[in-house]
This record gives C-alpha cells, structure tokens and sequence, in this order.
C-alpha cells in the first residue's frame, strides 16, 4: 500500500495539491486507521489529511477517483459469476499491489456509506468500462474454453481464463515493472503501451495466434481468432491504462514546463493560443503578490508608540508603564497613475500590465488606468465594472485610434490628473516611447515628476533597441526616477513585486 | 421507573481509547442529535486518533460550531470555546498576568523584602538580592490562564473551540502554531507548558472571509461541511424537532432545498431550517401554505431583499414542495 499512496501522493501534487511530507506520513497514519476497504471511507480520509481547501479538495476528489479506478479490480469471481455488469463500486481497488485481488473481494458492506460525493469520474469510467466490455458476450467468449485446448503461451492462458482481476493485476505489475509512472510526454505512450505488453509476453502469444491461425483443424482457427479478439481488447485495455496513467502522472499538458517559458519569452512573441494561459500565470502572480505584501504590511504597522492609550492602560499599574499600545495606525496608501499606450506595439503589454494591477486590488486599492494613442482617456470605472478583456476592448475601441503621440499624451494626463498628483503619487508609464517624430514635449513630463513621488517609465522593448529609430527613451529618460525594461511576465512581476514593497 | 439496564451496542468513544471506529463516533454523534455525512464522522475520528486538529469550513449555519459542541458532548469533556475577532492578543487568547494579585502581594510583602534587603550595601548589592527572588512574582501562581492554557491545563482533556478564526489577525494564527503542532505554548516568563492530561481536541472554524495561511492549514484535518442534500436535511430536522410530522418536515425541506437554488443574499442554513421548523410547531401549523410561508420568512430569510425577491415566487416554491413531499 505504502508504493500506492506516495504514487497517488506524486499525482495529487502534479494536479496542483500541495502535499507536505509529512501530510503524506498523516496519510498512512489514516490509513491505518480507516483502512481501505471502504473506498468512500478511505477517500474522506485521505481527502480530510491531503486536501486543505475546497479548491484542493475538488482536484483531490477527481484525482483519487481516477487514480482509485474503480473497475480495475472491483470484480471478484463472486461478483463476476452472477452478473458481470453489476459490480462493486466501493470496494477499495489497491491497484498496485499483490493483495489487490483481497481488497476487491472486499466486503461490500460499505456500499450505503459511499457513491456520496463526486465519484462522478468513477460512474463514467465504470460505464465506459461497462460499454467496452459488453461488445463481447461472456457466454460465447467462454463457449470455446470448453471445446477446445488451453493456448500454450501463459499470457493466451490469462487471456482465455476470463479472470479479470488476475488481468488487471497482470497488467499493473507489468506497468510497474516498466516504471509508467516515469512517463512525461504524450508520445511516450506507444512506447509504454508496447513494453508493458512485450513485459506481459506478447511475442509468444503472437506467435501461437499466427500458429493457430495458419492451422488446418478447424478448433484451432477458433482457439486462434478467440486469441486475437482478445489480445485485441487487451491491447486496448493497456493503452487506456497508459493514458490513464499518463494523465495521472505526467504534467499532462506540460503546464509546468510551459508556465516557466511563457513567464521569460517577451510578451509580443507569445503565441496567440497561449493568451488563456498567460491569463492564468497572471492571476496567480496576482495572488501571490497580494499574499505576500499583505503580510509585509501588518508588520511595518507596529511602528509608532500610541503615547494616550499606553498611559490609560497603564493607569492600573499606578502609571508604571509595563504595557505598551502600538498605533494601529493604517497606512495611507500612495496613489498609483498608470499610463499606458495601446498602440498595436505595445497593447498586449499593457493589457497583461492592467489585468495584473486589477488583480491586486487588495493590496492596491487606489490605483487610476489612462490609456492613449493619440490621444489619452481614464479608463479607471471601465476596468473596474468589467473584467479585464472586456475592459480592455472598450478601452481600445475608445481610446485606441491614431498615431501615437506622446507629447499629446501627457499634455491630456496633466488636464486629467496633474491636480490628484502628490508626493504620494506613484506615476507608472508603459510605453515603447517611439513617437513618430512628434515633439516629446519632455517639458510636461518634467512637471508631472515635479509633482508625483515617483515616475517609473516601463519600456517593453529589448534595451538595444531604445533610441533606435523614432524612439525618444532616452529623452524621456532624464525626467523620470526609474526606467526598466519589461518585456516578460517574469520582469513585470519583479517590477510589480518592487513597486508593492516600495508603496506597501 | 427502572426500564432495565441501557444497552449500547456502541459504547460512547473516549478520547484515547484505541477501540473506537468510524462508527462509533457516528452513532455516538447521532445519539447526540448530531446528523452528519459519513465525512465527518470519518474526520472526526481521524481527529482523535492522530490528535490533529481540525479546520472546518463551510457556509454559516451548517453547523460547524454546533460539531464541536456535540464532540464535547460525546466525549463527556469540557468545551472551551475562544471567540475570535480582530484585535485578539496573547492577553486575550492565551495568559494574562493577575497584576492586581502581584501589586496586592508586593505590597503585602514589603516588610519581607526589608528584611531581604536588610543589610545591604550599595544598590549593586540590593539588585542582587531581589534577583534571588525575582522569579516568585512571575510564577504559575500569578498566571490567569485563557482559554487556549485552560485548554491545555484540563487534567482529562478537553475540546477546544477556537470559532472563526478567520475573524482574527494573521499575528494570532501565527500564535497557534505552537499550540496545534505540539500541544504546548511558551510563556517567556515561565518556560514551555505542555498539556496536562492528554492534549485537547481542537475545532477551528472557518467562515472564510479571508483566506487562512497555509501553516496553520497544514497543521489541521480539513472538513468543508456543505449546504446538507434533501435526506440528510430531513434527518437532521428529524433529529433536531422530532414532533415536527413528518408530512410537513418533508414540504419544509424541499422548501429550504429549493430556495438554496435561489440567487440569495444569504441561503437559509440548517440551523435556519431547524428555527422554522421550531416557528411552525409553535405556530401549530400543518402544511405549509401561502399565507403561513409569507409570516414567517423572516425566520429563514434575513434580508429584506431577499424576502423581497422570495415572495413573487412562493406559489412556484410551494407547488415544488408539495411535490418534494
């Protein structure tokens, strides 16, 4: 059982539940107590010790359901003898190991306890099963067994023995021999499909299938086309288990790898398909941010001796003072401005830039959205009532037409904003400043730094290509505190990360 | 009078007895008017035996509190329950010194501590003195426990309620850290105190106004106790308001259940449900019609809006539970 759980262990984690070794050590400290044999019993503890949360919880449920196949070893010979549809859906499988077969006789005394919550995946799969297997009568499959002689080859013998349980269990030792559950990527199935068969001895029943086949006497031809039906169906059956596995064990989609490469490539060379992806990294890049600065913050606060409240708590000490009131005092957040340009260049930098800030909202609260081309429009209520691809389509069908035009730009930002600004104010520019040779009328950016604590200008271009061509960085430049490149989401997030720790 | 001796096929579970099964505690919890999926009987369990702590989260009213209350119960232990809410401190939630008792002696004491001091040249050499003694003021004696110490110091165990721990600042999750792994706390005057008897089961419940960090969810069982289905609603109600007929309980039921379907401020809980129940038993009330319903939705329903948005629509809802019935 130990095998099976830290397998089951690696899978929940490759579905994103964070299991500790020492939740895992909880798990067989739980199984003990419970047991196996009543899966619903078991799902419920295992789910209580590795599962901390609802969203945890939904992936457990799904995972244990498809790891737990309930129709790998659920029928016993009892069960199969009486009715082959009719199978046990809570006894407990233990797949991988050599007493999988006592543990699917397992009492069906649990019965009335499980089928409670979601095993929705089990009832597909058991029906799937069911669909599968019903293609052949059991009646004629075994009609043969009786007329004719045993195949030669041990694996037509497991074949024409009509043990399930015994198959299944063949099938796992041999997946286990062939360590499946290193598998990682989606072409690696064939492969695996094939050695776990070779491993089950494949060669010698292809060869007493063909042997059979070519005969003259006609109970041979049978015992032969019987053999092929059923190599066929096994066949099926270890690719299904591969896959299984596969989805199990393997990064199924290669998330993980690709999360790493999408937060580097630079933001204008990520594939259009990714989009939903990138949305994902961004929300949790959000969710990490604000976890991380909010807990920052609760401890900056103890900062100043609240002098009136120490002496009215200390009047009972006769005015010692043995305890001390900290002000609670919160901290005024400083105001942050982002500008950005959505021309065609740089829209989707400042479409990633806005939903990630709008996903900080806890930690961010006061935070004003201009965007420009020619000319620059609020855009704080558009994001704020709708989510951020929806926001950003009315923020570009309004604000998004014409040659950029910077100097414009900012001359539209003072009328809007110069009066809000104050030392507080954090004023945050996203743009590849390429101005198409109008004035940069770097003058106004000098008032808006004049006025704000801090202008911080984010280039989304490589920093060879700054000043290059129409590019006015360079000028622009000496008017603000901090200008940094930011072309991937894993520098936006270090820049985001900075800016919180600055503002926070 | 004496109606013989009381059989229990199911003795009532004891906090370290290793015998005990998933299904005793859940008999045992039925016995005590507690109704419950397998899961929590199943959790419950796990508690006592791995002596870990549980969180238990869900909508309000679902009975979450009501869980440890009846553990209690079971368990013939006393229930501490510490309230959480912003602002809780160690002061609050852990010890206090008795500052009254410390000055009250100090004072009583002055003339030993002449004597102490008697003698004595130099203030070097009064110092050193004093801190022969110093610990004697800031000793166990002059501790008044709080509910998590109180918890520990119960001589047979106890259960412990820390309730909506999420209403508490993350420096007081931090504080319970010590406590839900080892089962002892660190008072710096006086040293670590680990628990008296055998360590007390602990309940956190969660509301989940904000999320709770990840330490303290490692250190716990996890339990999500949700809206109850139909039949286990009904049980409950049966367990809970027994004279209630059972016609009715039915159509009151499916009433409830249908209403959780509803876009609603707050979905009627079971403690809801157990509260109209009571209301229309008072009431004498036999089936539930329109008239009944509209008087007393306010039971169920807390809101204005939501009673608003309910009542256009009681003849839809009472026609589907009547067919619930």
């Amino acid at each position: 059982m130990e095998g099976t759980l830290i397998r089951f262990v690696r899978a929940l984690r490759m579905a994103e539940v964070r299991v500790s070794t020492a939740e895992t050590l909880e798990a067989f400290r739980a199984t003990e107590l419970v047991g196996w044999r009543d899966r619903q019993r078991f799902k419920d503890a295992l789910g209580a010790v590795l599962a901390k949360s609802r969203a945890e919880r939904d992936a457990f449920d799904d995972c244990f359901d498809r790891f737990f196949r309930v129709e790998d070893f659920s029928t016993d010979d009892r069960a199969r003898s009486n009715d082959d549809a009719d199978r046990q859906p809570d006894a407990i499988p233990a797949p991988d190991d050599g007493d999988g077969r006592e543990a699917g006789r397992g009492d069906s005394a649990g019965n009335g306890a499980g089928g409670g919550g979601g095993s929705g995946g089990a009832e597909a799969d058991r029906e799937r099963s069911a669909g599968g297997e019903g293609t052949i009568d059991p009646a004629a499959a075994r009609a043969p067994n009786t007329t004719m002689a045993p195949p030669v080859s041990p694996l037509g013998r497991l074949l024409m023995a009509d043990d399930r349980p015994a198959l299944a269990l063949a099938i796992t030792r041999a997946a286990r021999a062939q360590r499946l559950e290193d598998i990682r990527v989606f072409t690696q199935q064939g492969l695996y499909t094939r050695r776990i068969l070779e491993h089950m001895g494949r060669t010698d029943l292809l060869d007493e299938i063909a042997a059979r086949e070519a005969a003259i006497a006609a109970p041979e031809r049978r015992l032969g086309a019987a053999l092929r039906t059923r190599y066929d169906r096994l066949r099926r059956q270890v690719r299904d288990h591969v896959e299984d596995r596969f989805n199990l064990h393997a990064d199924a989609d290669g998330s993980q790898l690709r999360e790493r490469m999408l937060r580097r490539t630079r933001i204008d060379s990520v594939p259009r398909r990714d989009e939903a992806h990138m949305r994902r990294i961004i929300a949790r890049m959000a969710r990490r941010l604000v976890a991380a600065h909010s807990r920052r913050r609760r401890v900056t606060r103890r900062g100043r001796l609240d002098v009136p409240r120490t002496l009215r708590r200390n009047m009972r000490h006769d005015g010692t003072l043995i305890e001390l009131a900290w002000q609670s005092r919160r901290i005024d957040r400083p105001r942050l401005f982002v500008v950005c340009d959505v021309s065609g260049s740089v829209a989707r930098h400042a479409r990633f830039m806005l939903t990630l800030l709008h996903g900080l909202g806890a930690v961010l609260p006061r935070v004003r959205a201009f965007v420009f081309c020619a000319r620059l429009g609020e855009v704080t209520d558009v994001f704020r009532q709708h989510d951020p691809d929806t926001a950003m389509q009315h923020a570009l069908a309004e604000h998004g037409h014409g040659a950029t035009d910077y100097g414009r730009a900012l001359a539209d930002f003072e009328t809007l904003a110069l009066d809000d600004l104050d030392r507080r104010s954090t004023v945050l520019i996203l743009g590849d400043a390429r101005n198409n040779d109008a004035d940069p009328r770097t003058d106004r950016l000098r008032r808006i730094r004049a006025r704000s604590g801090r202008v911080i200008w984010l280039n989304p271009e490589p920093r060879a290509a700054w000043d290059s061509g129409d590019s006015v960085i360079g000028r622009y430049r000496a008017h603000c505190h901090q200008v940094s490149e930011c072309g991937s989401l894993a520098q936006l997030e270090r820049i985001v990360s900075d800016l919180l720790r600055r503002v926070g | 009078m004496f109606t013989g001796a009381h059989v229990t096929e199911n003795p009532a579970p004891k906090l370290s007895d290793p015998t005990t099964s998933v299904e005793h505690v859940r008999a045992a919890l039925e016995r005590h008017a507690y109704i419950g999926s397998s899961r929590i009987a199943t959790v419950v369990h796990l508690a006592m035996r791995l002596q870990k702590p549980v969180l238990v989260e869900g909508p309000p009213g679902v009975g979450k509190t009501e869980l440890a209350r009846t553990t209690a119960a079971m368990l013939d232990l006393p229930l501490i329950r510490l309230q959480c809410h912003e602002g809780l401190d160690e002061a609050k939630a852990l010890y206090e010194w008795k500052y009254g008792k410390q000055l009250l002696y100090i004072q009583m004491l002055r003339e030993q501590l002449d004597d102490v001091l008697d003698g004595a040249r130099g203030l070097a050499e009064s110092v050193e003195r004093l801190h022969r003694h110093d610990d004697i003021f800031f000793s166990e004696a002059f501790v008044e426990p709080r509910p998590l110490l109180q918890a520990l110091r119960e001589p047979d165990g106890s259960v412990l309620l820390i309730d909506e721990i999420d209403k508490a600042d993350e420096a007081f999750e931090s504080l319970l850290l010590e406590l839900l792994a080892d089962y002892q706390v660190t008072l710096p005057e006086i040293g670590t105190i680990a628990a008296a008897g055998p360590p007390p089961l602990v309940f956190l419940t969660s509301n989940n106004t904000r999320e709770v960090s990840d330490a303290l969810k490692r250190r716990c069982l996890h339990l999500y106790i949700p809206f109850p289905d139909a039949a286990l609603e009904a049980q409950i109600i049966r367990a809970r308001v027994p004279e209630i007929p059972a016609a009715l309980r039915g159509e009151l039921v499916a009433f409830v259940q249908a209403l959780r379907e509803m876009d609603l401020r707050k979905l009627p809980a079971i403690s809801e449900t157990i509260d109209w129940a009571r209301t229309l038993l008072l009431l004498h009330v036999d089936a539930l019609d329109a008239d009944w319903v509209r008087e007393t939705l306010n039971v169920i329903l807390k809101f204005q809006d939501d009673i608003e948005r309910v009542e256009p629509q009681l003849p839809a809802l009472l026609r589907r539970a009547a067919g619930g019935r």
